[in-house]
């Protein structure tokens, strides 16, 4: 076991150091330093500006420098300085973070929920009509966009019928309303995984074998069929994280919210470079940290995971 | 579940039934939702009482949140349109009557060379800190707009290029010495980039001069509290008594509080204002104006004297575009009267020059800007571009093919510019419309090779920073006729001489060089509730100070 974590936090800590490297290359490839492309929001700067400018902020010195620069300063927890927003990087991400986090961890909870709801219903009504028209909301959910339904649900809810408002006001409809409308669209790859997961295990004859034993329907699902059919479902729910991310941009601008969403959309309108790089750590980080916990569960329903060798989890995806 | 039978024609039936419902289902709410706009119980219509109502909390929504509120980088109108009524300038540009008046500066001269100025600082006046403002604080601040904060990396103003140095003279005068004549400098003193804050902040680092909560100054509305990226309240300053001459409040703001909320998404606008949940909105589609107006309530237009007008600034780099007469022929090749009528609406105005119909030395061109295609086909074939086997216009292999950028900040720029790519195919031109492509434009904007870029700019130091340097980014070159024209423009001793050469410069943008195509005058287009009284500067920035609201 501990050395199935050890491994499993290595790899994290490489693919997080991984991203940050690729960004910062990636960012050398645009046309222009920070400096630049901030100052050129404004009519025309003046070249000695932008020099004083580009060596107070370090973007004068050569790559590698830079590169090493930049990286023992995370270590000190100097994310860089936002040129757009006039703050440094961790707090302009962490003003905002929390906001984020509520929204994205009550939808993530809401999605898991709603997902599991729909299977044990498609599961378990009786109604042949009832089990189809369930079975089609997931491609539905998929489909519908996250910013149409935010807008109908505000269109009808606030300005209709006033009984919500256009800004989060603290009010329970102005946090409930979101993590909906973003729970409803996460939810239906999970659930859809879950289905065709639940399908696959009913067909296994030790399911036959509970029927024979006079199991009902419900205490087999609930009782066996769900957590062998979870694991899929939980890889899932992990790569969900990137949607979740960029579900949050959407719903934050439709809902007027402050949050992660929202500087992520400033930080590459602005080209504000540091701001990109720090979200990017923190998002590869989220990833990793999440999908990271999703492996450290597996054992836990799947014992056979750790006597498998070491050759790792059996699973189609690491992050 | 779990049969593997083929499916019968009756359960396929079934399951496309099934998902029928489904949609049905969902579709009808949001029909539900979008048919009724017109229905929400309207407010009280406007009372016409011109009798200003005491207290009240205003709550205005701009479209998107803003962190940076630096000064001098306030080119932005979501920074504009609220430090306005927070920092006070030197002097103040009365639209009415076209003139340049005293705000805090209760008297300010000009040497006949225009390199000398002279401001008679108001007595009295305070910033919300306790610190007076008198004529050292305003030296404090002319040395940070001309010449940097280099201690906080705060570039200096762009409009105040010729800026050499300010002197206290005297008890309570400050003069300015320039390093070569500029006519345009008093005019630059009345722009939101050149408000007035206490010496104590120009004293904080780039952080702190950046932060809403930091930012003191001496306007009618002092910073409160903010909820980052939500919104950010003001109270008023009970003691505020030095509004510009010619304002009608000539004291402190009737509103009690001033809350700034933020609206990105442009469809929920009019809605908010209709609900009652907003007093103003800035940023109204044009769709949405005529349903607003029917609600009762009040749509906006906001004219942008103190900026360029809308246009598409051109770039030669890629040689496409670098000879006049192909410049010309997209000049006339846009028919603006099709533009308004379909994707603009009543509250905007055709452009007649780069300037707006009001600023001060506008000239009409609307002679030479008339809808002409056939002029435009015979300019561009006598310009070498033949037309090619797909109707595209070529000359030595190279394809008349130009992309157009801009940011998303203007409601109908897009739309225009898909109007203008149907117009222009006519002609035998190829718009790529990048328009409202953000993550294009950063790289797009210092692109010489990127041959148009839709925008607006502030011009309070006349049209010299805008298009003048190497580095504008606008043209992105530096035109040696236009450069020598501008330093003339710059340098005429009298009021006459200068908007004759506003006028030359004007004709040299449009009609000669044709580097700028203009496309209506600059205009934010707001919601405002039935209850809301409110006016806006000549930079489009709401009048907080004497803004009143009635109802509620």
């Amino acid at each position: 076991m501990a050395a199935y974590i050890a491994r499993r936090i290595g790899q994290a800590l490489l693919v997080i150091w991984l991203a940050y490297t690729l960004v910062f290359l990636a960012v050398q490839l645009l046309p222009n330093d920070p400096v630049t492309i901030f100052l050129s929001a404004d009519a025309a700067a003046n070249p000695e500006t932008i020099a004083a400018m580009k060596a107070q902020y370090g973007y004068d010195q050569p790559l590698l420098v830079q590169y090493f620069n930049q990286l023992t300063g995370l270590f000190r927890g100097d994310f860089g300085y936002s040129l757009a927003s006039g703050q440094p990087v961790s707090e302009r991400i962490g003003s905002v973070a929390s906001s984020t986090l509520v929204l994205a961890s009550s939808a993530f909870v809401a999605a898991v929920a709603l997902a599991v709801l729909l299977v044990a219903s498609a599961t378990l009504v009786r109604q042949s009509w009832l089990k189809r028209f369930i079975i089609n909301l997931p491609p539905l959910f998929a489909a519908v966009p996250v910013f149409w339904l935010g807008l109908v649900l505000l269109q009808l809810l606030s300005i209709q019928l006033g009984i919500m408002s256009l800004f989060p006001d603290g009010s329970f409809a102005s946090i409930a309303v979101p993590v909906l409308v973003l729970a409803i669209h996460i939810s239906a790859p999970i659930a859809q995984v879950l289905l065709k997961s639940v399908d696959n295990v009913h067909a296994q004859p030790f399911v036959d074998v509970l029927r024979a034993k006079g199991a009902s329907p419900s205490w087999i699902f609930f009782r066996h069929t769900l957590k062998n059919a979870a694991a899929p479902a939980m890889t899932i729910s992990g790569i969900t994280v990137g949607t979740l991310l960029a579900g949050s941009v959407i719903t934050e601008t439709v809902f007027a919210r402050s949050g992660l969403g929202q500087v992520v959309l400033q930080a590459v309108t602005a080209q504000d470079v540091a701001l990109v790089q720090g979200m990017v750590l923190l998002t590869a980080t989220a990833f990793v940290l999440v999908n990271l916990v999703v492996d450290l569960l597996y054992p836990l329903l799947d014992p056979r995971i750790l006597k498998s060798g070491t050759h790792g989890a059996p699973r189609a995806l690491v992050a | 579940m779990g049969n593997n039978n083929p499916p019968t024609k009756h359960r396929i039936r079934a399951r496309f039934g099934v998902k029928v419902l489904t949609v049905l289902s969902v579709a009808t709410l949001a029909l539900s939702a979008c048919g009724s706009g017109a229905q929400t119980p309207v407010n009280a219509a406007p009372t016409g009482s011109s009798e200003p109502v005491q207290g009240g909390t205003f709550v205005y929504a701009e479209v998107t949140p803003i962190n940076n509120w630096q000064t001098q980088a306030a080119r932005f109108y979501e920074k504009s349109n609220v430090l306005n009524s927070v920092l006070d300038r030197l002097t103040y540009f009365d639209a009415e009557s076209g003139k340049l008046v005293g705000w805090i500066a209760s008297k300010f001269t000009a040497n006949k060379d225009q390199t000398e100025f002279t401001f008679t600082i108001r007595d009295g006046v305070s910033f919300s800190d306790g610190t007076q403002l008198d004529a050292a604080a305003v030296k404090t601040n002319l040395d940070a707009l001309g010449l940097g904060v280099e201690a906080a990396q705060i570039a200096p103003n762009v409009d105040f290029s010729a800026f050499k140095s300010a002197e206290v003279v005297g008890k309570n005068q400050v003069k300015v010495t320039l390093k070569s004549p500029d006519a345009n400098f008093l005019r630059a003193t009345s722009s939101v980039t050149s408000g007035l804050v206490s010496p104590a902040t120009l004293k904080l680092d780039n952080a702190g001069q950046s932060a809403i909560s930091k930012l003191v100054g001496s306007g009618p509305f002092v910073f409160e509290s903010e909820k980052t990226d939500e919104e950010v309240t003001f109270a008023k300053r009970t003691d505020y008594k030095w509004a510009p001459e010619t304002a009608e409040n000539q004291g402190a703001a009737y509103l009690d509080k001033l809350v700034v909320k933020y609206l990105p998404e442009v469809s929920n606008r009019a809605g908010a204002v209709q609900t009652g949940q907003v007093d103003l909105a800035r940023g109204l589609q044009p769709v949405d104006e005529i349903a607003l107006k029917d609600s009762g309530n009040q749509v906006l237009p906001a004219k942008g004297i103190d900026l360029t007008t809308n246009m598409a600034a051109v770039r030669i780099g890629s040689e496409k575009l670098s000879d006049p007469t192909v410049r010309q022929a997209l000049q006339v090749g846009i028919d603006r009267q099709s533009i308004k009528d379909t994707v603009l609406s009543d509250s905007y105005v055709v452009a007649g020059s780069v300037l707006n119909h009001e600023a001060p030395g506008f000239v009409d061109l609307s002679a030479d800007l008339a809808y002409d295609p056939e002029k435009s086909k015979a300019l561009l074939d006598a310009a070498g571009w033949t037309v090619g086997a797909d109707g595209v216009r070529e000359k030595d292999g190279v394809r008349l093919e130009i992309t157009v950028t801009s940011s998303n900040n203007s409601v109908v720029i897009k739309p225009a510019f898909e109007l203008i790519e149907q117009q222009w195919r006519e002609i035998g031109v190829k718009l790529i419309n990048r328009a409202a492509d953000n993550t294009f434009l950063a790289t797009a904007m210092i692109d010489p090779n990127n041959e148009l870029f839709g925008t607006r700019q502030f011009a309070y130091g006349g049209l010299g920073p805008v298009f003048g340097p190497a580095n504008n980014t606008q043209t992105l070159n530096a035109d040696a006729e236009l450069n020598a024209l501008f330093a003339k423009e710059r340098a005429a001793t009298t009021e006459a001489a200068h908007t004759k050469l506003v006028e030359e410069e004007q004709r040299q943008l449009v009609s000669e060089k044709a580097l700028s195509l203009v496309l209506w005058d600059e205009v934010q287009v707001y919601g405002g509730n039935a209850g809301a009284h409110v006016e806006f500067t000549s930079g489009t920035a709401p009048i907080f100070q004497g803004a009143w609201k009635t109802g509620k």
